[in-house]
């Protein structure tokens, strides 16, 4: 017996190291400690800039103990923070995609800011007023402020200058309107026989990307995409999403000056990068990648427009989730006004690519540098004034994919752009039911 | 000491027939009790990680809310009739039958025609093998960004190629009738020389002297083959074509590096409709019915390949 005596005692010792494990660490006199979650959703140097942010933080602040925890893209990040509030051990922070905001409040899973930015003395209004009025928008629910942005991006034409030279076109002056794009893009399409070696224009389509892009061209064809002040509702099989698909699916089959198919959006930027398209529309976040990349001449310029000038924005926004002792709330919440302040801001905004949403960072003696130094980084802040928010609805993702999954189709020939949005509209009808079923339909 | 046990069992038993049944069982159940034991560390873990897990998926597919504030509340099969009607679920179903089929058969063929080729075992094989084994040393993860590659439209390396032959290239991963094909090519590529080794070490169980005589007797090499070594290779076959309808089904890492299960769902397979499920679409309930029929299609498949390899072992 004395075999099974020691795999008893064996057994013990697991079993109380364990149980120590489970007990959380008595909270003793030391720092708050406190973890942020953050998503890496371009290069990997993020990681280590973001390294450089917190270790400033820490040693600005010693009665907190900030710690970076990169949980992978934008997708990855939301489902690991989900995993950790179910789990009951919720970050202190997190970097959350913008348009996901939504979708966790309806949920239950965020901390209404209001009583925070109320016990530092100073109003919603004001709080608000410092960032572009443009991200405000996925920020405010229910006129609460849920998320302060912290890195953001528009849509962007990108162009090969050096390509449009050659076929006789000024890249100083860019396309403008629809027409004058589809025009650019004919005359930038090179043809052998039936082979083309160099494409007019590529615009991403894969899962994210794809209804982003949709929501750019269905702005700028003076559409709404979905309903801003109520989760409940997207506005698919409408005349403004139906003439942006269709003039997609022109520049496939009818101008033959975009690939067939749904390309990726690395794929779009190696094809630029390469030579092999023109022209491109990508995020302000590729900026960095393409002016360390391209060996030639390259121009951005605004998203044109069929109707009107108009970009949904995109990014992400500091979070708290909900659930947290009070303690860990206030370290967190001097995290992110700290990370947010006009200084820091600018420093991320220049390091990333991204813009900073704090519009006092660019008064800040650094910031007016660089962008003497870097004209093209200007050109995503002017079009901010015709941004809106992005589209975030509840369960967002799913809702997005219908859409996303039909554009595809189209793309690929398989079904006409028609009943593509009638199909898609009947399937977010379907996702979004039990959401209705509760708000907009539930009477009295 | 716990060795002993078992040995001295049959004295025990013989000594006092007449005991009460209790009596008895009890002195069997001490005689094992080292056995339970010894068992016991993996029966904690298999319990706490494998039926634990499995009993909580058993539960979670029971319940679902009908509204997003409302409590989850018990709807029996409701969940499981919900995933049985979605069409993406049939979708992937479909698509991983198809999956299954597609990347079974031509990796097991390829890794037959490697062994029979490379089963003589000279410097020249040795390189070879070693050659055809190495895409299994690459993590799926690392292929698929590998792949995404080679399959960029345009500007891949296969587009680079094929480009100077054909006129209009396929969108690899980009066309929904093309990028399930995509998928399945890197499966074949990566599995062939994994199966090749099973069938290597089946090779070497064909009996040398069976080979002989059919030898002298005139046989060509074809006769060996169809008559001698296939029959031979029949328990690796069986062993093989579960692992790769396994791999089917629990190896989808490309899926997620590379086409998030679309364009249009065409590469959505059940692994990842359950992800998808469970995380995008934030279902438990549904993600647990559709874990639920995939465990038990997994479970019969096993029994099923159990029973036939038992009879094997049990005949003439």
């Amino acid at each position: 017996m004395l075999f099974s005596r020691r795999l008893m005692f064996g057994l013990a010792i697991a079993g109380t190291m364990a149980g120590a494990l489970a007990v959380p660490a008595l909270a003793g006199e030391g720092p708050t400690e406190i973890d942020l979650f953050f998503p890496v959703p371009v290069d990997g140097k993020l990681a280590r800039d973001m390294g450089t942010l917190i270790k400033e933080f820490n040693e600005g602040h010693p009665d907190i103990k900030a710690t970076a925890v990169y949980t992978g893209s934008y997708d990855d990040t939301l489902i690991k923070t989900r995993a950790a509030i179910k789990a009951g051990k919720p970050p202190s922070a997190v970097i959350m995609s913008a348009n996901f905001l939504l979708d966790m409040q309806i949920e239950n899973e965020l901390t209404n800011l209001d009583a925070l930015i109320k016990a530092d003395g100073t109003t919603k209004e004001q709080f608000l007023g410092q960032l572009f009025p443009a991200l405000q928008g996925n920020a405010v629910i229910n006129r609460s402020v849920y998320g302060v942005p912290f890195h953001n991006s528009t849509p962007l034409l990108y162009i090969n200058a050096d390509k449009a030279k050659e076929a006789g076109l000024d890249p100083e002056k860019p396309p403008q309107t629809w027409a004058e794009l589809t025009d650019w893009a004919k005359k930038l399409t090179k043809r052998e026989g039936d082979k083309v070696t160099q494409w007019g224009i590529a615009i991403p389509c894969a899962y994210d990307y794809c209804g982003w892009m949709m929501e750019t061209l269905t702005m700028s064809n003076g559409g709404r995409y979905y309903n801003e002040e109520f989760g409940g509702e997207v506005y698919y099989d409408t005349p403004s999403m139906l003439g942006a698909l269709t003039w997609w699916n022109d520049l496939v089959t009818k101008h033959k000056v975009h690939a067939p198919g749904a390309t990726p959006g690395p794929a779009v930027s190696t094809s630029f990068i390469s030579g092999n398209a023109a022209m491109m529309m990508l995020s302000t976040g590729s900026l960095t990648y393409v002016r360390d990349n391209a060996k030639f001449a390259y121009k951005v310029a605004f998203i044109p427009r069929n109707v009107r000038n108009a970009v949904p924005i995109g990014g992400a926004s500091l979070i708290v989730p909900a659930g947290l002792e009070a303690d860990k709330q206030k370290a967190a919440w001097t995290l992110i006004k700290w990370m947010t302040s006009p200084e820091k801001s600018g420093w991320w905004s220049r390091a990333t690519g991204y813009f900073a949403p704090n519009m006092a960072a660019y008064k800040t003696p650094e910031m007016v540098e660089f962008l003497n130094k870097n004209p093209d980084a200007k050109t995503a802040v002017e079009q901010l004034d015709v941004a809106k928010p992005w589209f975030a609805t509840y369960k967002t993702v799913p809702v997005r994919k219908t859409l996303e999954d039909e554009v595809m189709l189209v793309l690929n020939g398989k079904k006409q752009p028609k009943e593509a949005l009638a199909a898609a509209q009947k399937a977010a009808d379907e996702t979004l039911k039990p959401y209705n079923a509760e708000t907009s339909l539930k009477l009295p | 000491m716990s060795l002993a046990g078992p040995a001295a069992l049959p004295v025990a038993t013989s000594a006092a027939p007449r005991l009460d049944l209790p009596k008895r069982l009890f002195t069997r159940f001490r005689a094992s009790l080292p056995a339970y034991l010894l068992l016991l560390p993996s029966l904690v873990f298999l319990a706490l990680f494998t039926y634990g897990a499995m009993g909580r998926v058993l539960i979670d597919a029971l319940y679902q809310r009908a509204t997003p504030k409302a409590p989850v509340r018990f709807v029996g099969l409701d969940n499981i009739s919900a995933v049985l009607a979605d069409p993406a679920f049939t979708g992937a179903v479909v698509n991983n039958l198809i999956y299954a089929v597609g990347t079974a058969i031509p990796s097991i063929g390829l890794a037959l025609l490697f062994a029979l080729t490379l089963s003589r075992t000279h410097a020249v094989s040795s390189a070879l093998r070693a050659a055809l084994f190495l895409p299994v040393l690459i993590p799926m993860v690392a292929a698929s960004a590998l792949f995404m590659f080679i399959f960029l439209p345009n500007v891949g390396l296969l587009d680079y190629y094929i480009g100077r032959l054909m006129p209009v290239l396929p969108n690899w991963l980009g066309d929904p009738d093309i990028a399930l094909y995509a998928i399945m090519i890197i499966t074949i590529w990566k599995n062939a020389g994994y199966y090749m080794l099973f069938f290597l070490a089946g090779l070497q169980a064909v009996p040398e002297d069976v080979m002989e005589a059919a030898h002298l007797d005139g046989a060509g090499p074809y006769q060996r083959l169809r008559h001698i070594i296939l029959p031979e290779l029949k328990p690796t076959f069986l062993f093989v074509i579960v692992i790769a309808i396994l791999n089917a089904v629990t190896q989808v890492d490309h899926v997620f590096v590379m086409t998030q299960g679309g364009p249009s769902n065409s590469t959505n397979l059940v692994l990842f409709y359950i992800y998808q499920q469970a995380v995008e679409h934030y279902d438990v309930g549904k993600a647990s019915a559709a874990t639920l029929l995939t465990l038990a299609a997994l479970m019969g498949l096993t029994a099923l390949s159990f029973r036939t390899m038992a009879n094997r072992e049990g005949g003439p």
